[in-house]
């Protein structure tokens, strides 16, 4: 059991300094001087200041690390995030690890109240769905999901946007974080991740309800409502699983909910630091997310270790049926 | 739509396409206006009978650019996709091939990393560092989307080396690329195009939700993503420019879905399954 433990934390750590490299040579394989984008080209000085101009970008270079190896760069670099210093961002020259923090309950919040719409949407109309199997309810439920999975998550957000906002005056649109604003957003992020969801929740019962111990049980003239919360109580860890491991897709659609509401999250500071070119807080942002998922894939491991170990074997063995 | 007999999802999901496909691809005819003719005097009208779909910011017709956009459009998404599927079927070919040897380990960690990168995390990083770009996107698209396509065909493959003919091709002597290419591949093949089916819608919407942010091909190309793009600017006083790709897109991915529900319906006995 320890051991198991300690070899999936050793597999992440490993995972979490590949996924560093990679964000390291990409940052390095970028097209362009970091240190010209700073100041600006030196064409554009007048001629008397290229000197001037040329020491300063020594100057910042040395500052940067940018003269000394790769291997010294990355090194330092790492040193700095075990200090967890992420850097310091070039548009406000405050650290990027304070800018981030100070965002992250903004993110967290729409998260965890998108997290819960999406789990109580999948889990009722999943149910229901798997309960009225070939049935019209099924059916209607069916072809919801595939309409609203193939909505650009966009369109779901100025739809409802326009709708609350402008048509019914409900929703008053502002660029601060509170209780008061979270709901639509949330409302948008959860709905666009329910289909998939409700889709995971039918799929499992129904293989649940082809079990023999399903048949057993109603051939022993069980009722139908007592076998069926039996089976639903079997097929509900993994779908605990599911939820769990949708964070990783609530990340990406919460960048463009937060861009659409101007909800002030971490999405939305990535995405607009982007337009201001400021790598040093993409590079952060890039590796708080990646560690976050990274951390939600071991707990999920370990939380399906600790409660069933036949079952962490048999994902073990199927991992690869869930793409 | 669960029936396997009346595979209703399947067939409407291929008439949409097929509808679709004459829509697009017969654009040069069928489109009304030239897609990159201005007309200022015409700038932001709202739907009508001379612009169904209304003008742009320059006066251009919406559905005219709306349906020449297809074409660039779905042909990025599926270059993009074949990218994907081709390093997919190689790197989960080789993997399977190979498997509990130091060139599957390294291949499987490094999807693990991949996977750990939500999408929109790495396409944004390479917006950021490489510049925003329709082709940039579509590389974020391929680094990411290949990975799903190497798990599937590795499991695949796995699993048919338990079958007497992977064993008999040994014993006749058959060399490893034989093997691969004569046993494995025709075998990986079609379960892969199905997951095919399915990825292109959630692609497609993925590279509209980056274009829509300006991650994507910048205007004035007449293409659905720098349509979005240009919609989201002017979305408050001209809603309509949206409606006419988002319409399209919606209508695209629709289609895939459907068709891959309906091979799914037919494939998978749990389906069947009622209680």
């Amino acid at each position: 059991m320890y051991r198991m433990l300690l070899r999936k934390l050793l597999e992440a750590f490993v995972t979490l300094f590949c996924a560093t490299l990679i964000i390291f040579a990409l940052i390095r394989l970028a097209p362009g001087d970091p240190v010209q984008l700073l100041l600006g080209h030196p064409g554009e000085a007048a001629l008397s200041d290229k000197q001037a101009f040329n020491d300063r970008a020594a100057g910042l270079r040395a500052q940067l690390g940018l003269d000394q190896s790769m291997i010294k760069q990355y090194t330092a670099w790492i040193h700095n995030l075990v200090q967890l210093d992420l850097g310091t961002s070039i548009h406000t020259g405050r650290a990027v690890s304070a800018e981030i923090v100070a965002r992250l309950p903004a993110t967290a919040m729409l998260s965890a109240a998108a997290l819960l719409i999406q789990a109580v949407l999948g889990l009722f109309f999943g149910t229901v769905s798997a309960l009225k199997a070939g049935k019209s309810y099924d059916n209607a439920i069916r072809l919801a999901c595939v309409a609203l999975a193939s909505t650009p998550a966009f369109v779901i957000g100025l739809f409802l946007l326009s709708l609350f906002a402008v048509t019914l005056g409900a929703y008053e649109i502002s660029s601060e974080a509170g209780l008061s604003r979270l709901w639509l957003p949330a409302l948008t992020l959860g709905l666009i991740g329910a289909p998939q969801l409700i889709r995971m929740v039918r799929a499992n019962m129904l293989s649940e309800f082809g079990r023999i111990y399903v048949l057993s049980a109603l051939s022993r003239g069980l009722s139908r409502e007592r076998v069926v919360k039996h089976a639903l109580r079997n097929a509900l860890l993994p779908v605990i699983t599911m939820i769990a491991l949708s964070l990783t897709s609530l990340i990406s659609g919460a960048v463009v909910i937060e861009s659409i509401f101007s909800w002030p999250g971490i999405g939305k500071y990535a995405l607009d630091s982007i337009l201001l070119k400021d790598y040093p807080v993409i590079q952060g942002y890039a590796l708080v997310m990646v560690s976050l998922v990274i951390l939600i894939h071991l707990c999920v491991d370990v939380v399906y270790a600790l409660i069933d170990p036949r079952i962490h074997r048999k994902r073990e063995a199927g991992a690869e049926e869930h793409v | 739509m669960s029936n396997a007999n009346h595979p209703v999802s399947l067939v409407s999901g291929i008439v949409v396409l097929g509808l679709l496909a004459i829509l697009i691809l017969g654009a040069p005819f069928l489109a009304p206006y030239d897609p990159v003719k201005q007309n200022v005097t015409e700038r932001l009208e709202k739907p009508s009978m001379e612009h169904p779909l209304g003008t742009d910011r320059f006066g251009r017709d919406v559905l005219s650019r709306t349906l020449h956009g297809g074409q660039t459009t779905l042909i990025s998404s599926v270059v993009a996709l074949c990218a994907a599927l081709i390093i997919g079927l190689f790197v989960g070919l080789t993997a399977g091939m190979f498997h509990g040897s130091i060139i599957d380990i390294i291949l499987m960690r490094l999807i693990d990393v991949l996977l750990s990168f939500p999408f929109m995390v790495l396409a944004m990083v390479i917006a950021a560092l490489f510049g925003t770009s329709l082709s940039h996107l579509l590389l974020a698209v391929v680094a990411v989307w290949w990975v799903s396509f190497a798990r599937l065909t590795r499991s695949v493959v796995l699993h048919a080396k338990n079958e007497t003919s992977f064993a008999a091709a040994r014993v006749l002597g058959a060399t490893n690329g034989a093997i691969i290419f004569k046993e494995l591949l025709p075998k990986a093949i079609s379960p892969v195009l199905i997951l095919a089916t399915f990825e292109l819608g959630s692609l497609i919407l993925s590279i509209a939700a980056l274009s829509f942010l300006g991650l994507g091909s910048q205007p004035p190309a007449p293409e659905w993503g720098s349509m979005l793009a240009d919609g989201r600017d002017h979305f408050m006083q001209a809603p309509h420019i949206l409606i006419g790709p988002a319409l399209f897109i919606f209508l695209t991915v629709l289609a895939f879905n459907l068709i891959g529900e309906g091979l799914r319906d037919r494939l998978d006995p749990y389906e069947k399954t009622e209680l």
